[in-house]
């Protein structure tokens, strides 16, 4: 007896004839399994009539057990998010396409079963707030699930109670979704999730788009409601720090298939693995497999407290070394000589709400450098950048260009000078093919056609993205696109590049590739303004670091000072990457502790230990 | 885009079908009506009912503002195409009648007086509620819901729109200069791109519904509930009552017929 595909636009292509029964997998069910995944085979619907279809998941088994959190890692394209859409049934009924094996969720198998019906044993959180919350109060996002289940309305009631004080958004009931902060939109996405009584969780990259403190409130609620109930949570999530802190497994998906499973400790901290499974494991691994070479009886180390406890107790063995003097006099940064590039003084930015952005901000870049900006959302940082290229006039104060004044100049001018890379890659892309894409803005500059040609050609072999050359950009994935939206205003030969949260949705991998491009173009004599939450990125990137807050220039450092300046960074709920912070902890111990990076802390270390340096 | 002004008034508390059923009554009398004091009558109405729903003249400002140029323009077209009873002015081949310039007056003000009439409504009902009130009233509830999330996306249409224009003029397009032609050409590639991102977002949304049990051929209960009270039902009897009064008086007897007075 097969059911038939619900109708609609959606559900067009009807589920192939003939597939297997499911046999004997839901038979008898395993009442520890919350969710059994065998053979998952699955192919979308092709992207043009007559193209193959698109394949996502080629074979995956994997059973989630009650009551753990499953983190699910791997490279963008690795069939993350179709494997969770696989979890709550919208892969296929919402999809189409061809669908192989079966997923069975607390012992009902998903291809016979609606989305409606599997959403009270999953609930779904997407990553972009703002295509998720669809209401017009938190209230009513919140009912939503509940009256598309023909609840009566004093079970509502209770549920809207229940899943608002879960998430603390009691007191913003009767608010406007839009009115929230990116953390507060996320967790009424969860409690919407929650409304229905699932018994899984499954959150894809829920943070991605999140500041440091959005980011820690969702992964509060996440840590109390496993912590006050019986709830299986699979979690998709790029930042292996996050999964090392909270994840009690990790399944590491690569082309469609499960490439890895295990602890945390043993997908990170097993020697080669990471970099075979083309993993970013958390700084701290890192460290300790370069340690692990000169002692190998080095305990497994998968979070900061291990790094703590394992180092903190070796160094204490030793006498501590004669203090060596700290790297590079403090907050003194050498920089290139002569007139700025970029120059604000102060600076005074009113939004015609009446919100007062920036407040007296002033700051002068130098040609070549590397400079981050760093905030909390509504901090300043990307009014203060828009001020760069003329994208926002100033209210009060001057922008200087080149030694110009920018307001003389119009955005079209200023364009040539200073590139500005949105967050959006989507907010950019239009053209039918990636060449045109790069074209347009050295011909919208007025620059000839043989030239443009030249400047297209050398962004297309500098981004590898010669495979890509005549394919629509809007169509490729997610890194691809951020890719052409950064070499679309390279081909411009911009003196400065400005970019604004250009790392979100990467993992370390590509973010530390990025880094890699933008420090080849600082080399060839380009000023680079990088605006952004992640603080690892600051750490191994920027020469200098503006930090904003309420609109006003709270430090302006080197980030090796910067991160010595804790009340600097609490008043500003910015934390210490990783590896500056476990330097910190250590110094008490005999560590320097001002490293910024893995290579920084290890010779530490090993100087500490009494070893000579590498 | 926010049309609703939210306040906590008797207004505000009335069942949407209420006030959708003064609105309605209201259009349809309306457009019968011809004479001009009838017409102020219903403005001054309309102006009182607002006030009393606290609300802010500011509001009622803007809805001046935005039908000024009907206001303005319609009374001054109106006697220089037809003319009715007795000549006032000669210019030339335009005659001006006195008739003609009153009749303007009120087909002036008469498009004024619909759009207050709908402003009751829109001013102080909230999308949800007025939405909820169409499906009552027999409104499937997938068209409700289409157009509720519609409205809903309207301002996020427009920031993304702002944010896209922005991110092209980073990259040297120029807005607003030269020819029609060519300034509506500078405009596509925010066009497309706003497209694109509409669309990917309209998959997107399509997910979130199913993932949150959406299935528009189930049934489906409510949260809010929509009941009338004695008040509503009160209001409904005497609109009911004063539209047929209204017609009656109309069509029988010429009530409002005529541009002047009130009689035909």
């Amino acid at each position: 007896m097969k059911r038939r595909p619900p109708r609609g636009p959606d559900f067009g292509r009807a589920l192939p004839a003939g597939l297997p029964a499911p046999g004997g997998a839901s038979a008898i069910v395993e009442t520890a399994v919350a969710i059994a995944i065998e053979r998952l085979r699955y192919s979308y619907p092709p992207l043009r009539p007559g193209a193959p279809p698109v394949e996502a998941l080629r074979g995956v088994d994997l059973v989630v057990r009650r009551g753990e959190l499953l983190a699910l890692m791997g490279p963008i394209g690795a069939g993350k998010s179709t494997l969770c859409q696989a979890i709550a049934g919208l892969v296929p009924h919402a999809w189409g396409g061809t669908f192989g094996g079966h997923v069975l969720v607390e012992g009902l198998d998903t291809r016979r079963v609606e989305p409606a019906d599997l959403c009270r044993r999953v609930g779904l959180v997407f990553q972009d707030p703002e295509t998720q919350l669809f209401n017009v109060s938190v209230e009513d996002e919140v009912a939503f699930g509940p009256e598309s289940l023909a609840l009566p309305r004093d079970e509502i009631a209770r549920r809207i109670d229940w899943a608002l004080s879960v998430v603390h958004l009691a007191d913003c009931r009767h608010r406007s979704p839009r009115q929230l902060s990116g953390g507060q939109k996320q967790r009424l996405a969860i409690a919407a999730a929650l409304a229905a009584r699932p018994a899984i969780l499954v959150l894809d990259e829920p943070t991605a788009s999140l500041d440091p403190r959005g980011s820690r409130e969702v992964y509060q609620v996440i840590a109390e409601l496993r912590r006050s109930g019986d709830i299986t949570v699979v979690l998709v999530e790029q930042d292996a720090e996050r999964v090392a802190e909270f994840a009690d497994r990790v399944a590491v998906l690569a082309e469609g298939r499960v490439a890895a499973l295990g602890s945390p400790a043993e997908v990170f901290a097993t020697p080669g693995l990471p970099e075979r499974l083309g993993l970013a494991p958390p700084p701290v691994c890192e460290l300790a497999a370069r340690l692990r070479a000169d002692e190998p009886d080095l305990p497994p180390v998968v979070t900061l407290a291990d790094a703590e406890r394992a180092l903190a107790a070796r160094l204490e063995d030793r006498a501590p070394s004669p203090t060596l003097p700290a790297r590079g006099a403090d907050g003194q940064v050498a920089l290139s000589p002569g007139p700025p590039v970029l120059e604000v003084r102060d600076l005074w930015y009113r939004y015609e709400s009446g919100v007062e952005a920036l407040r007296g901000v002033s700051l002068a870049v130098q040609a070549g450098e590397r400079l981050a900006i760093v905030g909390q959302n509504g901090s300043g940082k990307t009014t203060l950048a828009k001020h760069f290229n003329g994208l926002l006039r100033p209210t009060r104060g001057a922008v200087l260009v080149e030694g110009e004044d920018a307001s003389r100049r119009s955005i079209g001018e200023l364009a040539r000078r200073v590139g500005y890379v949105f967050q959006n890659p989507d907010h950019q892309i239009f053209a039918a093919t990636v060449w045109d894409e790069l074209a347009f803005g050295p011909r919208q500059l007025g620059t000839p056609e043989a030239e443009v040609r030249k400047r297209v050609e050398e962004a297309l072999a500098f981004f590898r993205l010669e495979p890509y050359r005549d394919e629509p950009p809007a169509a490729l994935g997610f890194g691809l696109r951020r890719a052409v939206g950064l070499a679309a205003v390279l081909t411009m030969h911009p003196l400065v590049l400005v970019l604004d949260e250009p790392f979100t949705g990467l993992d370390w991998r590509a973010t530390a590739a990025a880094l890699d491009w933008l420090r080849e173009l600082s080399r060839r004599g380009h000023t680079v303004v990088l605006v952004t939450h992640d603080m690892r990125s600051v750490a191994e990137f920027a020469e200098r670091v503006l930090v904003l807050a309420e609109g006003q220039v709270v430090a302006l450092d080197s980030p090796r000072s910067l991160f010595q300046r804790p009340d600097v960074l609490a008043a500003t709920s910015l934390a210490r990457p990783q590896i500056a912070e476990l330097a910190a902890r250590l110094r008490p111990h005999g560590l320097i502790g001002d490293s910024l990076t893995v290579c920084e802390l290890a010779a530490d270390y090993r100087r500490a230990r009494g070893r000579p340096p590498r | 885009m926010e049309l609703y002004v939210d306040r906590d008034s008797w207004l505000h508390r009335l069942d949407p079908r209420t006030k959708l059923a003064f609105t309605l009554a209201g259009a349809v009398l309306l457009l019968l009506t011809n004479s001009v004091w009838l017409i102020l009558g219903w403005l001054v109405a309309a102006h009182a009912i607002l006030l009393s729903a606290r609300v802010p003249w500011a509001r009622l400002r803007w809805v001046w503002r935005v039908m000024l140029p009907l206001t303005v323009l319609v009374p001054i077209l109106w006697p220089l195409f037809y003319r009715e009873g007795a000549t006032l002015i000669a210019l030339g081949p335009v005659q001006i009648t006195g008739l003609s310039l009153v009749r303007g007056v009120a087909v002036g003000l008469r498009i004024d007086a619909l759009a207050f009439v709908w402003f009751v409504l829109l001013f102080a009902t909230d999308q949800t509620r007025l939405i909820r009130g169409l499906v009552r009233l027999g409104l499937p509830y997938s068209w409700g819901l289409t157009a509720a999330i519609a409205l809903r996306y309207l301002p996020t249409l427009q920031d993304t729109y702002t944010t896209v224009s922005e991110a092209q003029q980073a990259r040297g397009l120029v807005l607003g200069r030269g020819h029609l032609l060519k300034a509506a050409r500078a405009q596509l590639p925010i066009l497309v791109a706003v497209l694109i991102g509409a669309l990917r977002a309209t998959d997107q949304l399509a997910l979130a519904l199913q993932a949150r049990a959406y299935n528009p051929r189930r049934p489906r209960t409510s949260y809010r509930e929509l009941r009338l009270t004695p008040l509503d039902g009160l209001l409904l009897v005497g609109i009911a009552a004063f539209t047929l009064a209204y017609l009656g008086a109309r069509l029988a007897l010429g009530f409002g017929a005529s541009p002047v007075g009130f009689g035909s």
